[in-house]
């Protein structure tokens, strides 16, 4: 998507706001704590439909307001799109995409893309297994949308399987009222565990490409695949039917991030944790690109601050061409000054934001 | 609000399906609104087939009788038993007119989250007609979501050596689109393919 107007009314720290944006790449500037990241979040709602900060939503409205607003005004692959996402206090959130109310935020998921990196998604090279499967699940559904509800359907063979277990063991049920559940989710495992580790094999030359241009050298993303089978299912019966949860299948596996030997989680500096979280959102928005035919928005959050000058220029220099490209900044000269020259640039003050 | 006797009222119609506190407002002030006779209508029906519906001994749909009207028609093809969640699926069933055989209603799909058990359908039943009556197949309808292929995958299991099992085709929708399938669909379809 490209965003070429931006209305917030009771959003975070901003009362109301009026803002034209330009394609290409737009440098939001400002202090610590003016409210880029809140600007940079009001665009993620107002084109997906969530937070990439917060579940709680009730934070996004103004602190003495009843319900806060973002509408966006830009287009999508050549067509106009208006968007508009509305969180009332208590109630939830109500969007509208050119006009017309939509049931969920997947809807507007499903028409329009937008990646973002915040500091928070160093998780997903720094947290555990079950921080890289969720993203991997919803990478899945952004490059693959006929694929988007399987990773759910899995979870709820399960949840049913796991609930057997237990009822077994608390003598409220019998052994073979496991095997159908069993069946499910060796069934929806398979197709599960495939759809990784095709995703992964899509996006990994890409993937170390973009770390390689950011100075990350041998980056490698791994999945192999390996689908539950009946056979290892029924081995460890007994000691599931102990503990009451299934111990094999695609809700245990990992994505290993690497470079050449080391996995980056236990073995990589902050500073490579994060060229391998911004490589991955660079490589899935050239995957985007590729099969979508248009480039996601992209919103780059305080990427700059923790790379030095020479990574800060090959950053710059790599951002996709013919995107959107938002990116916070304490100010214009953190930015890299041999790298591309901004389109636009934004000057944030608390509860204002306007073009330089 | 309206005093004990309107509340209880809208409490019992908000119970139903679908039903919540307003709409249940709306419907008790129509019943409030309407001739007495029009209301008492329908509280009469509601008695009526509380007291004279059951289910069929056989099948377990629903009937007034001992044998509902499936069961009784001697036309029906009893070696063949087409196994439904629910009463609601064997009229979806009746309307095809492709369907000859008799029925079998669960009452349900298997749900360990929701406390269903095997027990708690009608799947005993279900085992002693086909030892009983030289059933020679049983077309498995569980409805082709999670809980009704679980159920559907635990008949099989149980009735396979002793008649010939089939499974409701699933797959692409008539007027679909390959493009937009997803895999497991399309996989499903691969699987169950036909000769031409």
């Amino acid at each position: 998507m490209v965003v070429a107007h931006v209305r917030l009314r009771d959003f975070r720290s901003y009362p109301a706001l009026e803002l034209d944006l330009e394609p290409g790449l737009v440098l939001v500037t400002g202090p610590n704590g003016a409210g880029k990241t809140n600007l940079l979040e009001a665009v993620h709602v107002g084109a997906q439909g969530f937070s990439p900060r917060t579940r709680a939503e009730a934070q996004l409205v103004r602190f003495d307001a009843d319900a806060g607003r973002v509408a966006l005004a830009g287009s999508e692959g050549g067509s106009r799109v208006e968007t508009e996402v509305t969180i009332v206090r208590g109630e939830g959130k109500r969007l509208r995409l050119n006009g017309a109310a939509l049931a969920s935020a997947e809807e507007l998921r499903a028409r329009l893309t937008a990646l973002v990196f915040v500091p928070d998604r160093l998780a997903v090279v720094k947290g555990g297994p079950l921080v890289r499967r969720a993203y991997v699940d919803r990478m899945l559904g952004r490059l693959e949308p006929v694929q988007a509800s399987l990773p759910g359907e899995y979870g709820r063979a399960l949840a049913q399987r796991n609930e057997a277990l237990r009822r077994v063991r608390a003598g409220l049920s019998s052994r073979d009222a496991v095997e159908p559940w069993t069946e499910r989710v060796v069934e929806l495992g398979a197709f599960l565990d495939r759809a990784r580790a095709g995703l992964v094999a899509a996006l990994a030359p890409g993937f170390a490409d973009r770390a390689a241009q950011l100075g990350l050298e041998e980056a490698e993303l791994r999945y192999e695949e390996e689908p539950p089978t009946r056979e290892a299912l029924d081995a460890r019966l007994e000691r599931d039917l102990r503990r009451g949860t299934t111990s094999v299948g695609p809700h245990l596996r990992d994505v290993a991030i690497a470079a050449g030997p080391r996995e980056l989680r236990s073995f990589g500096s902050q500073g490579e944790q994060r060229t391998a979280v911004l490589a991955l959102v660079l490589a899935e928005a050239d995957l985007q690109a590729e099969r979508r035919g248009s480039p996601p928005l992209l919103l780059l959050d305080d990427v700059l601050s923790e790379l030095d000058a020479a990574r800060r220029g090959a950053l710059a220099a790599s951002l996709p061409a013919g995107a959107q490209t938002i990116v916070t900044a304490t100010s214009r000269e953190a930015f890299p000054a041999d790298g591309p020259e901004p389109a636009l640039v934004v000057e944030v003050r608390p509860g204002e934001a306007r073009r330089a | 609000m309206f005093g004990p006797v309107v509340d209880n009222l809208v409490a019992q119609l908000s119970r139903l399906p679908g039903v919540g506190t307003r709409t249940a407002q709306r419907l008790a002030f129509h019943l409030l609104r309407v001739p007495k006779e029009e209301a008492l209508a329908l509280a009469a029906a509601i008695v009526e087939v509380k007291e004279r519906i059951r289910p069929c001994r056989e099948c377990g749909n629903l009937t007034e009788e001992e044998l509902c009207v499936i069961c009784s028609d001697t036309r029906r093809d009893r070696s063949v038993i087409c196994v439904v969640e629910q009463p609601a699926d064997l009229v979806s069933v009746e309307r095809t007119h492709a369907f000859r055989g008799v029925y079998h209603v669960l009452g349900g799909a298997l749900s360990p989250l929701d406390g269903v058990e095997p027990s708690d359908l009608r799947i005993d039943a279900l085992l002693a007609r086909v030892e009983r009556n030289g059933v020679s197949e049983v077309v498995l309808a569980t409805n082709p979501n999670m809980t009704g292929e679980a159920t559907a995958a635990f008949l099989a299991d149980r009735l396979r050596d002793r008649t010939r099992v089939t499974r409701l085709a699933s797959g692409l929708p008539v007027g679909g689109d390959l493009e937009y399938a997803d895999e497991v669909t399309l996989g499903r379809a691969l699987a169950g393919r036909r000769e031409m």
